[in-house]
């Protein structure tokens, strides 16, 4: 990788540049620093105006176009972190970096984007997990430059929807991220892609009916001019049979992403055909739309809705930790398992969020981030094991631990993680959602007892599969046939995540 | 020197480094780290000598001042929440921290040179230094979160360790077994955690029992909800310390190297749990329910685990179940209330059994060499028998420890394990009965073990004979490489046995694993040939090397006596005894009753009753298992007892239920596989297979559905213009038709 930044160098500035352009230089650096520069505008345009350029590449390879894509990843992530450094206060409750471009004049529909405390952690999520899912995505030939564009509309996609402040930009933004999806599903799955493909896109557009019907019933409610912006929509009262139906709307729309049960089957479909760096995409920041989501405008919007079905997603939450945890060792698929799992730690961040404390959705925020690591970081050794060993099912493989020890030491530490031992994120996460439970007024003591007890049965369960797949996979003794020489090790594309995820 | 408890945060810390930095290397530099595995042995013994030093010093001014230290930092999460964590220094805190560092050393020592030959050397040093860090952050921490957080970590290594020879499948199967139970008792005390915080609003142990005082002195609590906190906490200790429902573990665990039984699942992880309620102590003494369930618990699995280790026939098995019966009797007199006894029990237990478990690694060890390196071959004990001649260091030190763990004055359990059988006479007379029972059964067990292993001839050859063994005899190897290193076929084997004369330990240990199939076969019906008139000794198991057996000789002069900080000499009771000096703050917390009743005539009394019990069971385990020559039978109790034509059918039957129970591990395991993985399974079945049918089933159905009624219409609508006008006209004139009926 160094030698491309090496070519890359730009040139040494002449001496004789002249003074008009020292000028423009100036001014430029001062945009720069300043906070009139539309930070989060060009970091949702970014990649995907660069992943277009693709497409005028001269056919030299898939090399190039790899390369190309990892590099806009990695210049998006550190514009992303410099300009969330230097331009966002901390301390500071309030939207910031706001922008508000009128787009469509005659229903007041603005490009309006700002961050908060909120969003700050899923944008750096996403472009973290994209650039490792780009490094995953390393032994893709088919097709690479579509591939590679996909990969970074989706980029787009998903910060745009981080960063949106207006409801409608949501909306698209929400939309245009599953066209890639589905395109990487059906034309890069596996055996069984197109119906996965399918079932995704009427799943997600199901429920994207909902959420549109939702989004239209928000913002005309209550007056003449369709109001799009949530900060006024925060202060807005509504009827509460009302409130109630658009709470369900909405709710309906996330459950499928995020996924809730029942509403849960596309995922383990989705997740089992997909390549490993899709996978890496679904579980690692998809499903945490859903959730954003569901803070976001569930909870802040409609508050009144929220508290009386916390209750119920509660229960649905703890049923879902429970049933999902169960569901996961009985699959033969190594991805699926994994899927299950992920919908088994959905379960905490519906309950942190239904908790209706502070402390509970800190927990569900940090779970969002702590699960977007985890899951992702499974997907990643499960797809770097299958590029090597080339089995999906789990009864079949079995004693890889001795040809690939950087792989079993990464997976045991990423299941240790995923079963939430203290030390790793998980378990800060699952912790912080039970204080938020313990300490929350709202609910009788049966209740909190009951709940609580739900969640750590799930606690116990999560080793049975989590041990048994990492068992399954690495312990015993098998003899391999395969002479591959890149199966022995992690290669290079390999040593960059080691670097990045050892932070943990 | 006030100023040296501001430091003990540093105890955990210190031998953190070596796992950090053996972690980075192996994964970043991997020839060169694996080239420095001596300097990373020693580095991390030499940490925790000063981490020894350290807490020695430490322990003395406590015994001095008989003061509590204890210092917290916050970590706010936000602004109505934050955890705190810190370190407490109580003379609770001191003797576990003494008590892990000395074994733990003695422990890296030994295993320096018992897994000297193992690929995983330096990931071994890596995990067992973690474990030491883990293990004193638990002993120091001063709350129960970060007590919960230690408590975890203690378990993943433990996982590590068991599993640590990860190619054999028992191995896997045993480590995520014992994360799972372990897990269960997890469950258990976070939820009393939780459920003890949303009580009294903290987590740190001497606000919480103050707190708790009060609120049950007031009465304002409901007191059903904090017996279920209590108990749920307690279940915790119970998974951890190997109690009866969650014992089935601890022997499964022994698939790990023997060091690390030594070290972890018999000295010190398994203490934790009685470590947990000694600390908690306080809480629980409020409830008598609470205390009464554990020394039932306690004294359940007294009897259980001595039941169990009668007819084991893998000596490391047995020790475990040994274990579990003496973690037992440490729970039977926390729940007797004494706490100064079980601690005291906790110290001698934990030097004999890390005595007798490096013992039986060095046998094991030894062993190894000759019959491979499966754990069903080199731990079996019918394999064993008659290695007093040969491993004579070993033999003394095991024959201590045996001495030791029976009961045998002046031994270190003996003081101990007396004072318990004392204490549970005092408390009730049936939970005394069964304990002084199993107080010969112990000794029965453990001369069980020694006599089959020392005495007698070495069996191995026996049952080569028997032609049984000789087939299956292809030692696994174990890290499973399967690369022939073909050591020069031409080798002649005469002169693999001179080697084999010189340095045989160490050739084999060496070369064993790298030896394919076959001609491991050849040597081995070599061996057993020139073995045929019992006169080459070079076939024989050799005594370990200096390094393994120095670990041996100190932990023999701990168990001579250590007993000794538990007596008082002076017959007045003025002057306590070290131990009791250096618990009086604990002890004053707990209102305990210090009265030594009675003095030297009372214990004189006692303690005879107790050791002639013990000599009774050492006496009757010689009837059973005395070296005669066929010792091919006598291993089978059965046989033995064949003395009197009558009673013989009846003693036989007893006999029999008995070594079934205890060798089908009292038909707990069989249970739990039954009812708890089968109906885990079936579940898990289940609901994978409503996932897939029914939920998933729904939406498939509305596709095949929608697919049909699709290819319905286009079948119908064909396209014909002809047919759709007839259609039309049929339904028109049909509307007429009723119309004109309908109007008229």
């Amino acid at each position: 990788m160094l030698d491309f930044f090496y070519r890359q160098k730009p040139v040494p500035k002449k001496k004789w540049i002249s003074f008009w352009v020292r000028v423009f230089l100036a001014q430029v650096y001062l945009v720069f620093t300043t906070n009139h520069f539309p930070w989060l505008t060009t970091i949702v345009v970014l990649p995907i105006f660069a992943g277009s350029l693709i497409f005028l590449f001269p056919h030299k390879g898939n090399k190039v176009i790899r390369w190309y894509t990892i590099c806009v990843c990695i210049l998006e992530l550190l514009l992303t972190t410099y300009a969330f450094c230097y331009h966002f206060q901390p301390d500071d409750p309030l939207i910031q970096l706001a922008e508000d471009y009128k787009w469509i004049n005659f229903f007041d529909f603005h490009w309006r984007l700002g961050i908060d405390g909120l969003s700050i952690g899923p944008i750096l999520l996403t472009g973290f997990i994209t650039t490792l899912a780009t490094l995953e995505a390393w032994p893709v030939t088919r097709d690479s430059r579509l591939f590679h564009f996909l990969m970074l509309a989706m980029y787009s996609g998903q910060i745009g929807l981080f960063s949106s402040r207006d409801l409608l930009l949501f909306f698209i933004m929400w939309e245009l991220e599953l066209i890639p999806v589905y395109l990487l599903l059906s034309m890069w799955g596996g055996k069984k892609r197109l119906y996965s493909a399918t079932k995704f896109i009427l799943y997600t557009a199901g429920g994207s009916i909902f959420l549109l019907m939702g989004v239209l019933g928000v913002s005309l409610y209550g007056s003449n001019e369709p109001t799009l912006n949530l900060e006024t929509l925060v202060n807005q009262s509504y009827l509460v049979t009302l409130e109630i139906i658009f709470y369900i709307g909405f709710f309906i729309a996330f459950a499928v992403k995020l996924p809730i049960i029942p509403l849960h089957t596309w995922l383990p479909d989705t997740h089992g055909e997909a390549h490993y760096s899709t996978c890496m995409l679904l579980a690692g920041i998809l499903l945490k739309m859903g959730a954003y989501g569901l803070i976001r405008i569930n909870m802040e919007l409609l508050p009144h809705a929220h508290s009386l079905f916390s209750p119920w997603l509660m229960i649905i939450g703890t049923i879902q930790i429970i049933y999902a945890a169960l569901t996961s060792p009985g699959q033969r698929n190594l991805k699926k398992r994994i899927a299950y799992s992920s919908v088994s730690h959905m379960g905490f961040i519906i309950i942190g969020i239904s908790s209706i404390t502070d402390t509970g959705l800190n927990g569900a925020i940090l779970q969002i981030i702590s699960h977007g690591f985890i899951g992702a970081a499974l997907f990643f050794l499960a797809g770097t094991s299958y590029d090597r060993i080339r089995l999906v099912y789990l009864d079949e493989m079995g004693g890889i631990g001795i040809p690939m020890p950087k792989i079993f030491t990464l997976f045991s530490s990423f299941s240790m993680a995923s079963l939430a031992l203290p030390g790793m994120s998980g378990f800060i996460a699952e912790l912080i959602v039970f204080f938020g439970i313990i300490t929350s007024q709202k609910y009788l003591l049966i209740a909190k007892i009951l709940i609580t007890f739900g969640m750590a049965i799930g606690m116990i369960l999560t080793p049975i599969y989590s041990l048994s797949m990492s068992r399954q996979m690495f312990y015993g003794y098998k003899l391999f046939n395969i002479t591959n020489s890149s199966f022995f090790d992690l290669d290079h594309a390999s040593c960059l995540f080691r670097l990045l995820f050892f932070y943990q | 020197m006030e100023h040296i408890y501001q430091y003990t945060w540093i105890i955990p810390f210190l031998p953190l480094q070596v796992p950090l930095l053996i972690g980075a290397g192996l994964f970043f530099f991997p020839t060169a780290t694996k080239n420095l595995r001596r300097i990373w042995a020693f580095s991390s013994i030499s940490l925790l000598s000063i981490v020894m030093i350290f807490s020695i010093k430490l322990s003395i001014q406590q015994i001095n001042s008989n003061s509590i230290y204890q210092y917290v930092w916050s970590w706010t999460i936000n602004n109505d929440f934050s955890l705190e964590f810190g370190y407490l220094l109580d003379p609770l805190t001191s003797i576990m921290l003494i008590l892990i560092t000395t074994v733990a050393i003695l422990v890296l020592v030994y295993s320096d040179n018992y897994m000297s030959h193992d690929q995983g050397y330096l990931r071994f040093f890596a995990y067992m230094s973690f474990f030491n860090t883990s293990m004193l952050g638990l002993v120091t921490s001063s709350n129960l979160i970060q007590i919960y957080i230690f408590w975890e970590l203690v378990g993943m290594c433990s996982y590590l360790l068991i599993g640590f020879w990860f190619t054999r499948p028992i191995a896997a199967n045993a480590c995520q077994k014992a994360f799972v139970t372990n897990r269960v008792g997890d469950f258990g005390l976070l939820l009393g955690i939780l459920g003890l915080y949303w009580i009294t609003g903290s987590f740190e142990f001497r606000d919480l029992f103050e707190i708790v005082n009060n609120l049950i002195k007031t009465n304002e609590v409901n007191s059903l909800f904090f017996i279920l906190c209590a108990f749920l906490l307690f279940l915790g200790a119970v998974a951890k310390s190997a109690q009866f429902p969650l014992h089935v573990w601890l022997p499964d665990a022994m698939e790990g190297p023997t060091p690390i039984s030594a070290l972890i699942h018999a000295a010190t992880m398994v203490a934790a749990g009685i470590f947990l309620v000694a600390r908690l102590l306080p809480l629980f003494i409020v409830i008598p329910y609470i205390m009464y369930g554990i020394s039932v618990i306690g004294i359940i699995t007294v009897l259980l685990g001595a039941t169990l280790a009668l007819a084991q026939k893998d000596i490391k098995r047995s020790l475990a179940y040994s274990t579990m019966s003496q973690l037992g009797y440490m729970m039977l007199a926390l729940g007797m209330g004494s706490y100064r006894v079980a601690l005291f029990h906790l110290i001698t237990h934990a030097y004999s059994k890390a005595l007798l478990f490096l013992g039986s690694g060095s046998l094991i060890h030894s062993m190894e060499t000759l019959v491979g390196y499966s754990p069903d071959k080199s731990q079996n004990m019918v394999l064993m028998g008659g290695l007093r001649k040969h491993v004579p260091i070993t033999k003394i030190a095991f024959l201590i420890g045996t001495l030791s763990l029976s009961g045998i004055p002046p031994l270190a359990c003996f003081w101990s394990k007396d004072e318990i059988l004392n204490d549970s006479l005092v408390y009730s007379p049936i939970f005394a009965i069964i304990a002084y029972f199993t107080a010969g059964l112990t000794a029965f067990y453990m001369f069980r073990i020694y006599l089959l292993t020392f005495e007698g001839h070495f069996n191995f050859f026996l049952k080569n004979y028997s032609g049984k063994k000789s087939s299956s005899f292809s030692s696994i190897s174990l890290w499973g490489k399967e690369e022939l290193k073909s050591i020069n076929p031409k080798f002649p084997l005469l002169n693999l046995l001179t080697i084999n004369n010189k340095r045989k330990s160490s050739f084999f240990s060496k070369k064993l694993y790298k030896i394919d199939g076959n001609l491991t076969k050849k040597i081995r019906s070599f061996i057993t040939n020139t073995h045929f008139d019992n006169k080459d000794f070079s076939s024989y198991p050799n005594e370990s090397d200096n390094t393994m057996l120095f670990p041996l000789i100190i932990l023999i002069l701990f168990t001579l006596f250590i007993g000794f900080i538990g007596i008082s000499f002076n017959q007045e009771g003025m002057d306590l005894d070290i131990l009791t000096r250096w618990l009086t703050p604990s002890i004053n917390l707990l209102h305990s009753n210090l009265n030594n009743s009675g003095g030297w005539y009372d214990f004189v009394i006692n303690a005879t009753f107790s050791v002639s019990i013990a000599y009774l069971g050492i006496f009757i385990a010689f009837f059973c298992y005395k070296p005669v020559y066929s010792s091919f039978q006598n291993f089978d109790l059965i046989n033995s007892f064949d003395k009197t034509g009558q009673k013989r059918i009846f003693g036989d039957k007893i006999i029999t239920i008995i070594y079934n129970w205890s060798f089908n591990r009292g038909y707990v395991d069989a249970f739990y596989g039954i009812f708890l993985i089968k109906g885990i399974r079936g579940l898990a079945e289940l609901v994978s297979f409503f996932d897939r049918r029914i939920i998933d089933g729904i939406p498939n159905g509305f596709g095949v559905t929608s697919f049909f009624i699709g290819e319905g219409i286009k079948y119908g609508g064909g396209g014909r213009i002809s047919s759709y006008l007839f259609w039309y006209l049929f339904y028109v004139s049909i509307f007429l038709i009723l119309y004109y009926v309908y109007i008229d």
